[in-house]
């Protein structure tokens, strides 16, 4: 069985956003990047689980992003994964990213498509619906839990307050959240290994975005917190309900 | 010309957030000068339906297949499309939630449309079709402009006040053909959390860190949960520790919730935490320690013990209640 | 990699007459892709496995010191340096000292770790026999094996070869039977194989054995009650005719001194490497604490006092760390110089180090001091809380303190830093003779006044170690012409001379670091760095000074005296520096980025 597992590059999650140019673009000097914690603490780390059981035989990675990305896919190979495709795109359009992955994928032909709830830096969590859609396969989002038996992926997923267990034929496109696998530190062997592992560069598929960022902002300042006594707990509920007008 | 919006239901009643999505769809529509249609899947009242209409929308085509019962994502995005295809509707509205995210994406894709999640505004038509959306989980804004003729909003639960007004939906069925591949996903089980108030679509919340000492405070929590009607949440490492259940977890890697008000206690406010809450409305820290950083994000503090502190509050909110 | 032939790498101990290029040093600002992969895997375990249970570990949890071990062998960090055909990785030494760093914020965990695979694999991976390394090192490498050594004596510590552990042939001639008792023995607690120490029959030297924890006649004691690195299993092990197999005996007879001398160079390195590691660590708590703590109305990160205290901790630290990289540099090209001329690769690693065990004495003492400096300023940054065992500074605070004491006190590390120059310039494989004469000649002639040829950024302070060069040269040269033999007596003048050449060592250190960062990065995004230099350096001008004057005014007299001070002052005389300036500098940056940033 192969399975692909969709990995994106996105910026430490302690990283201050510092704009540029006017608010029209992210200033990433100094920014540290990692992998989407979804895409490998639950997506690619699930993934390595199969592979170890016997359940696949082939894990392959695939990243829309240019070179600067490379660092982060070689450290998505020291965890596991046999080879990785990177689509020499940059791309904040998710249906744009939803092609190039689909157009490669579907020269390949995977069983299972595992990739992050949504990844960290633009949090649409969308790409991996997409995906099935225009590899006309299902979806199952928000996965807590993936077991395959023969070819039938059985996943237990977060509804509207509780989860929901269903089964379906592969081939599936799942994206993960926690409770899919537990995140790994990679280690000495895996690190070696990722020097001799394929990473192959394509060109995407030429085709437009139908979305385009033109604008970030920052929340404003935050007025100082209000102090209250412990003593005085009537008045915190006067101020949520006169002033915030929370209650 | 009509907006679009796909509307859920549990079968019994249209919940808080479904009305604000038609709700959105009909401030868009009237700046546009276009109506609004809902589009219902499965089995609900005439009533539920009709009442959509206090919200703007004028016509309700209603899917009325029992096997929408469950979410369907395939079968959902083909009623989906079968209803935009029927009133030639260029703007399709969704929720930013599971189902949501699940369906409208395939829905945009058969269009070609671009589609923007998590929105935060009304389309800017100034600027072309510009949205507000949080990024860099709530460290930021990004305005998105979607390019393509048709176009998908994903809407941000919460963002918006509801406000009823008078009218009445007209109901039309809408007949679709499904295939038998689009019903590959099949439900084995349900567990619903029931008796509780689901966390995600919750007004109010109270959660509690690892500060708390130990899943046997908890009562104190659920106490104060439960007079002001708000849902219970954690920290990442309480959830690690099997204090409270996982979908309790709130933080970059659980949930992401915007409250109106999000009570924290005994939590220190850890960037990654911050990431799951920072759009919450009003931010209540409580904490024995002044220095905690979640106190730079909060509207009010309260230093002191929770063992105190929460009693006391939970006093002063039923007495508020009952003055109510 | 440098081209072996083009090589300009001096030999050990040339720091002191010879010059560097910057381009020669090798500086952490170069790590590879993959060290950096291998540094983030270190890291990620410390946050998983052990700082969320420093509390467990330090009240030694049963099992769970080991067990962190295990999870360090799943890793592959216990056999980084272990050569693959024995189930390590074949990293090198560089890579081995970049390990040794980011585990070196693990508290005991640390402690048990180098312990582990320092002196106790090491002697077998280095000294063993084919057949003894094919047993013993896949599995200490992996971890399943935890290896632990033993040296010390209740009454012999730094006189190491006094040990009175004896070791007699049994009457089958079959086993070396040992009798003996050895203290504090780290890892002792759970470790499956020892290299102990121990005198056959009546030798004067050592031989060394390897001693599975099975073997008849050995008992341990229960864990000893310390200060600090609580964390740690740290035992008195007792040998009564403690049966080990003649094979066992690890190398040739009495060659255990040598074998402790030699392993202990490259113990000194890799504590060098620890430290700085946990140094970094203690300040991004120190800074972080700083940054949230307020008094007065406002964090305590903004008042000077603080201010200088993070600048000074930044500073020492990112001279060390210079230190500890250039010299691992300078011994990894030695020994693929040692192999490629047709060496055995244990030997030449063993040699390659060795050629700057003056270096490694160094380093010992430079980094365990800074850390210790890190770690006081550390619990008063942190104030009240810093004496709280609530709060991570007082478990940092304890834990420092043997880094002074063990792999050889530091005042014996003083003491051979002299000692070893001394004995390479008799047996002629150091010159100083000849500079140290040139010194005195220049003493009695005129000042050049002239200014210098090119004035480049790092002019200066190039000028400034020159001239530490030529005041160590003049108190060395003179200490020896007057005091000859008994030099090796008088232990404060060795004090003294060893100050002023750690402070050059790691002066001049810094500055090739500095130097070779400006041209990676270009000046502008230095400026923090070139304020640590110019700080260190003017302050390591006035320690070499003081140092230089104690020694002077010791042993010489009259004229002589007075012409030595002046040269003294000469070649410790600074232009005027604004230090506060410049370490408000530093901190700002510090306190801007919430963490060790450099």
């Amino acid at each position: 069985m192969k399975i692909l597992v969709c990995i994106s590059q996105v910026p430490d999650t302690s990283t201050k956003v510092v704009l540029k140019d006017n608010g029209s673009a992210i200033n990433s000097q100094g920014t540290t990047y990692i992998i989407n914690p979804y895409d490998e603490w639950y997506a690619l780390v699930r993934a390595i689980e199969l592979k170890e059981s016997g359940i696949a035989n082939e894990i392959h990675l695939v990243t829309v992003g240019k070179a600067d990305t490379e660092p982060v896919i070689r450290k998505a190979l020291a965890l596991g994964g046999d080879q990785a495709v990177r689509i020499d795109a940059e791309s904040n359009d998710p249906y744009l990213t939803a092609v190039y992955i689909a157009d490669f994928a579907k020269g390949v032909g995977y069983d299972l498509i595992l990739c992050g709830k949504e990844s960290i830096d633009y949090n649409n969590g969308i790409v991996g619906a997409m995906v099935a859609e225009l590899l006309d396969m299902d979806y199952i989002g928000f996965a807590a839990d993936i077991q395959i038996e023969k070819s039938v992926a059985v996943v237990n997923r977060e509804i509207e307050g509780g989860e929901e267990t269903d089964t379906c034929n592969l081939p599936l496109v799942i994206s993960c959240q926690k409770g899919v696998a537990e995140a790994r530190i990679p280690n000495m062997r895996g690190i070696m290994a990722a020097r001799t592992r394929p990473l192959n560069v394509i060109a995407p598929s030429p085709i437009s975005p139908v979305t385009e960022i033109l604008s970030y902002e920052l929340p404003p300042a935050k007025a100082g917190v209000k102090l209250i006594s412990p003593e005085n707990m009537d008045e915190l509920v006067a101020l949520l309900h006169s002033e915030a007008k929370v209650i | 010309m009509s907006v679009i919006v796909l509307v859920e239901h549990n079968g019994r009643a249209i919940n808080k957030k479904n009305l604000e999505a038609v709700q959105y769809a009909s401030v868009i529509a009237q700046k546009t000068g276009a109506t609004v249609t809902a589009v219902i899947l499965g089995t609900v009242g005439a009533r539920e339906m009709e009442s959509l209409g206090q919200y703007g929308a004028q016509k309700v085509l209603h899917v009325d297949d029992a096997r929408l019962n469950d979410l369907h994502t395939r079968v959902y995005a083909c009623a989906l499309l079968a209803a935009v295809q029927k009133e030639n509707s260029k703007l399709i509205i969704a929720l930013n939630d599971i189902s949501g995210r699940a369906v409208a994406p395939r829905v945009a894709v058969k269009l070609k449309a671009g589609l923007v999640g998590g929105a935060l505004s009304y389309p800017d038509l100034d600027k072309g079709f510009v949205i507000k959306k949080s990024v860099f989980s709530g460290k930021a804004f990004a305005y998105v402009n979607i390019t393509s003729e048709i176009k998908v909003i994903l809407l941000t639960p919460n963002t918006f006040p509801l406000n009823k007004i008078e009218g009445k939906a007209a109901i039309e069925k809408l007949n679709v053909i499904f295939e038998e591949k689009d019903f590959g996903i099949k439900v084995k089980e349900v567990n619903k959390v029931t008796g509780e108030v689901p966390l995600a679509d919750a007004g109010i919340v109270v959660s509690g860190g690892r500060g708390m000492k130990g899943p046997e405070n908890w009562g104190l929590i659920e106490d104060l949960a439960k007079e002001f009607g708000a849902a219970t949440a954690c920290s990442r490492p309480v959830a690690d520790a099997h204090w409270r259940p996982h979908h309790e977890h709130v933080g970059q890697t659980g949930g992401t919730i915007r409250p109106d008000l999000y009570v924290a206690v005994g939590i220190s406010g850890a960037i990654q935490h911050l990431a799951g809450v920072n759009g919450s409305k009003t931010i209540v820290v409580i904490n024995t320690d002044p220095e905690a950083p979640f106190f730079k994000a909060a509207n009010y503090g309260v230093v002191g013990d929770a063992r105190e502190v929460l009693p006391r509050l939970t006093a002063a909110v039923k007495k508020f209640n009952q003055h109510k | 990699m440098n081209d072996i032939e083009t090589l300009k790498a001096i030999k050990g101990g040339e720091f002191l007459i010879k010059e560097t290029s910057a381009e020669h040093v090798f500086i952490p600002e170069e790590w590879d892709e993959e060290q950096l992969m291998i540094a983030e895997t270190c890291d990620n375990f410390l946050a998983q496995h052990v700082k969320p249970n420093l509390t467990r570990i330090d009240n030694q949890e049963p099992g769970l010191m080991p067990h962190l071990m295990d999870e360090a062998g799943a890793l592959g960090l216990l056999g980084i340096s272990v050569p693959e055909l024995y189930g390590g990785f074949g990293k090198d030494f560089k890579t081995s000292m970049l390990v040794a760093e980011r585990l070196g914020a693990g508290n005991s965990f640390s402690v048990a770790f180098s312990a582990h695979s320092g002196i106790g694999t090491l002697p077998i991976l280095y000294y063993g026999n084919e057949a003894q390394k094919q047993k013993y090192i896949p599995k200490l490498a992996s971890g399943e094996w935890k290896g632990a050594y033993c040296l010390t004596e209740p009454s012999s510590g730094s006189d190491a070869n006094s040990g009175k552990a004896r070791a007699r042939l049994s009457d089958d001639g079959k086993y070396y039977l040992i009798t003996g008792q050895k203290m504090w023995i780290t890892n002792a607690g759970f470790a499956d194989v020892f290299t102990v120490f121990a005198k056959i029959d009546n030798d004067d030297n050592l031989s060394a054995f390897i001693v599975e924890k099975d073997f008849e006649g050995l008992t341990l004691n229960s864990e000893e009650h310390k200060m600090g690195i609580k964390g740690s299993s740290t035992r008195q092990v007792f040998f009564n005719d403690c049966k080990v197999p003649v094979e066992n005996l690890l190398s040739d007879r009495q060659n255990g001194f040598k074998i402790a001398v030699n392993i202990l160079n490259i113990g000194r390195m890799k504590l060098g490497g620890g430290t700085v590691g946990a140094c970094k660590e203690v300040i991004t708590l120190a800074v972080r604490y700083a940054n949230e703590r307020e008094q007065f109305g406002r964090a305590i990160s903004k008042y000077g006092a603080i201010r200088h205290k993070l600048a000074q901790q930044a500073i020492l630290t990112y001279a060390s760390e210079a230190a500890v990289y250039r010299a691992s540099q300078n011994m990894e090209e030695a020994t693929e110089m040692l192999v490629a001329s047709g060496m055995d690769e244990s030997k030449a690693k063993l040699k390659g180090i060795e050629q700057f065990a003056i270096e490694a004495a160094i380093i010992k003492v430079h980094c365990s001091e800074t850390l210790d400096y890190v770690v006081d300023e550390g619990v008063q940054i942190y104030g009240g809380m810093g004496y709280s065992a609530e709060a991570p500074m007082d478990r940092a605070y304890r834990d420092s303190r043997i880094n002074r004491i063990f792999e050889g006190t530091n005042e014996i590390n003083r003491m051979l830093t002299v000692d070893m120059m001394l004995k390479r310039a008799l047996k002629g494989e150091l010159d100083l003779m000849g500079p140290a004469q040139k010194v005195a000649g220049e003493l009695m002639s005129i000042p050049d006044f002239s200014l210098t040829n090119e004035e480049s950024l790092f002019s200066t302070e190039k000028k400034y170690l020159a001239n530490f060069k030529k005041a160590i040269l003049m108190v060395a040269g003179g200490a020896v012409q007057k005091l000859m033999a008994q030099l090796g007596k008088e232990q404060e003048v060795l004090m003294n001379l060893a100050d002023m050449l750690i402070e050059l060592y790691v002066s001049e250190s810094l500055q090739l670091r500095v130097e070779k960062l400006v041209g990676l990065r270009g000046e502008e995004s230095c400026k923090e760095q070139l304020d640590i230099m110019r700080v260190y350096i003017n302050e390591a001008a006035e320690k070499i000074a003081k140092s230089g004057r104690e020694a002077l005014n010791y042993f010489a007299e009259g004229d002589e005296k007075r012409m030595m001070l002046m040269g003294l002052k000469r070649y410790t005389k600074t232009d005027d520096f604004n230090s506060i300036q410049a370490r408000r500098n530093i901190a700002a940056k510090l306190i801007t980025e919430n963490k060790y940033c450099f």
